[in-house]
């Protein structure tokens, strides 16, 4: 199990973006969240795809941004796939080709497309802001933005244990196959769990203790060792963000013109080679992984 | 006291004198049982620990010397129930008035897992942790945590995450957190127990560098007796939830029958001396506990 997991964390590095302060970095990518929820116009969609990859190269971090987006790419292609048959869009559809039961409509593919747009696009704002924030500093600004204190340090705790149970798997799993039992594939799994939680359990209330004679929740004020500054550009930067998200909003409210999905049309072709191509990505995604999961 | 009728008092060397500093820790007839448990963890405790000493909590596991420390910053009875009768009395505080978070101001604890006690993404947020929880300035922290990263040696690994370094090295960044608020009292249940022979002494050292330094109160429960012997100045001793013995390391350790009854180890330079009495017939008028007593202990006896 050990090294199947995504680097979802930050990634050292020197860039202009590693500099903002977290908090404009989070209005833009909420603003993005917003925007890419509002519109299904591919113009725009696309347009934030390409400022997430723009992003991603000054950030310099396509490595850990790939090791990500191998794992999620494939699931954002599937709804191509599942939207052209089921397309969740007011009907009449308009359909384009048919396979026996199947049929392959025009908003199918048009609403496939905006969904993948959608949930790229806003992955690829949300890694970078991940991937070029150090965790305390961006927990350190939720809290100046009124997030409770100890939900904060649910959120760091959590984090930091993930390794350790993931560790604590590995040699539970050991522990299994020196003795005879199952130490592979999915069998071997279910029975590493209870020692897993009960460890767990036990860890926590550890903790607690630990925490505790360490004054965690006394009484009087609290202070914070990370002191995040803003300076004169991230505040620009983040009253742009605001202003961006709030012209793109209105706009997107008030010119109608921007909805393609009747006007915009797929050959019978390009919807195949759309249609058959995410598949293909997404079955031979989950193959690999049904593979590596029985390897293991 | 307990154990102190069944000792001879000793010139110069009783903890005796130290009645005449300030008593920081008094045990006051308590009896503890976990809960859903029969048999108490800790029977009829009466003890009395002083300013600057430096205490060693020997005895065998499940012997009750996690519970006693427990006690002192009150997670026994705050956090952990059980039937607790009798008081505690730290700096003057009754334990069952103030939870463990108000105690943490004047005790600091280290477990004897390290990794239990760790949860920041760095060594610097790790030590700033409490020193947060006391509402202490920003800028005031920065030098605090220097001094105490300084004081277990780990000085220059701020910005390394905590679950990156070694186990010795993860147990003196517990002791740095602990000891960045000031305690007056510093508990450490067996500190060494989970870390390599290196780690072990490094821990020992700063402990020692506490006391001598900084004049706190160490209270460390701990199997080497060697270490205990070296750097103790007040020994007890505890079998089955009871104080057996209590006193001076030496006069400790000079009850070898007694220690090893119970399945304790004495000083192996000690059990030597009492071996030579033994066997040989040779007198022993102070059994060494330390390797330059026994140097002496030998050249006084191999003269004659």
């Amino acid at each position: 199990m050990r090294g199947a997991v995504i680097p979802i964390t930050m990634v050292p590095g020197d860039s202009p973006l590693h500099k903002i302060a977290p908090l404009p970095k989070l209005a833009w990518s909420f603003g993005v969240l917003i925007i890419a929820f509002m519109t299904r116009n591919p113009a725009i969609l696309g347009t934030i795809i390409l400022a997430g990859l723009l992003l991603t190269t000054i950030a310099q971090i396509w490595k850990p941004m790939l090791r990500v987006m191998i794992v999620l790419f494939p699931v954002f292609v599937i709804s191509i796939f599942l939207q052209s048959i089921a397309p969740a869009f007011p009907k009449p559809w308009n359909p384009i080709v048919g396979f026996g039961p199947f049929t392959i409509y025009q908003e199918g593919i048009y609403s496939g497309i905006t969904m993948f747009g959608r949930a790229f696009g806003m992955t690829l704002f949300a890694m970078v802001t991940i991937m070029t924030t150090h965790p305390s500093d961006l927990f350190a600004s939720l809290e100046k933005i009124g997030m409770p204190y100890v939900l904060n340090f649910i959120l760091t705790v959590t984090l930091q244990l993930i390794p350790i149970l993931q560790r604590e798997f590995g040699t539970v799993l050991s522990a299994q196959k020196s003795r005879g039992m199952k130490g592979t594939g999915f069998g071997a799994v279910l029975p590493s769990m209870v020692p897993v939680f009960v460890g767990a359990i036990e860890r926590v209330q550890q903790l607690s203790i630990s925490l505790e004679s360490r004054a965690f929740g006394s009484t009087g004020n609290k202070t914070s060792y990370r002191n995040v500054v803003m300076r004169p550009s991230d505040y620009i930067i983040l009253v742009s963000g605001l202003l961006a998200t709030f012209a793109t909003g209105y706009w997107i409210l008030v010119d109608k013109s921007l909805d393609w999905s009747r006007s915009m049309t797929f050959s019978p072709t390009l919807s195949i080679s759309l249609v058959v191509s995410a598949g293909l990505i997404f079955t031979s995604f989950v193959t690999i992984a049904i593979f590596k999961i029985i390897k293991t | 006291m307990a154990g102190e009728s069944l000792l001879p008092p000793l010139p110069n060397y009783g903890y005796k004198n130290m009645a005449k500093k300030k008593p920081v820790i008094e045990f006051r007839n308590l009896t503890f049982s976990y809960q859903l448990q029969e048999i108490p963890a800790l029977k009829n405790i009466n003890l009395t620990i002083y300013e600057g000493e430096y205490v060693a909590i020997l005895g065998l596991n499940g012997a009750g010397k996690t519970t006693l420390q427990l006690c002192i910053n009150g997670v026994i009875p705050n956090m952990i129930f059980g039937d607790f009768e009798g008081d505690v009395l730290v700096n003057g505080l009754n334990t069952q008035e103030y939870p463990t978070r108000e105690m943490a101001k004047i005790v600091g604890m280290v477990f004897d897992n390290p990794e239990f006690q760790l949860t920041q993404t760095s060594v610097a947020e790790e030590v700033a942790l409490g020193l947060e929880n006391l509402g202490i300035p920003t800028v005031e922290m920065h030098p605090i945590i220097e001094d105490a990263l300084e004081t277990v040696g780990l000085d220059g690994l701020q910005e390394r995450s905590p679950f990156a370094l070694s186990g010795g090295q993860q147990q003196r960044l517990a002791i740095a957190s602990a000891l960045a608020m000031k305690p007056q009292i510093f508990v450490m249940d067996e500190p060494t127990s989970n870390i390599d022979p290196i780690g072990k002494e490094e821990v020992i050292a700063v402990a020692a560098k506490l006391n001598k330094e900084k004049h706190m109160t160490v209270i460390l429960a701990e199997h080497e007796v060697e270490v205990i012997a070296q750097f103790a100045d007040h020994v007890i001793v505890i079998h089955e939830g009871e104080i057996i013995l209590d006193g001076t390391p030496h006069e400790v350790f000079a009850q070898v029958e007694k220690l090893e009854k119970i399945g304790l180890r004495v000083p192996q330079v000690t059990e030597f001396a009492y071996r030579l009495e033994k066997e040989y017939g040779v007198k022993v008028k102070e059994y060494p506990i330390k390797i330059d007593e026994a140097e002496q202990f030998a050249a006084d006896t191999f003269k004659k």
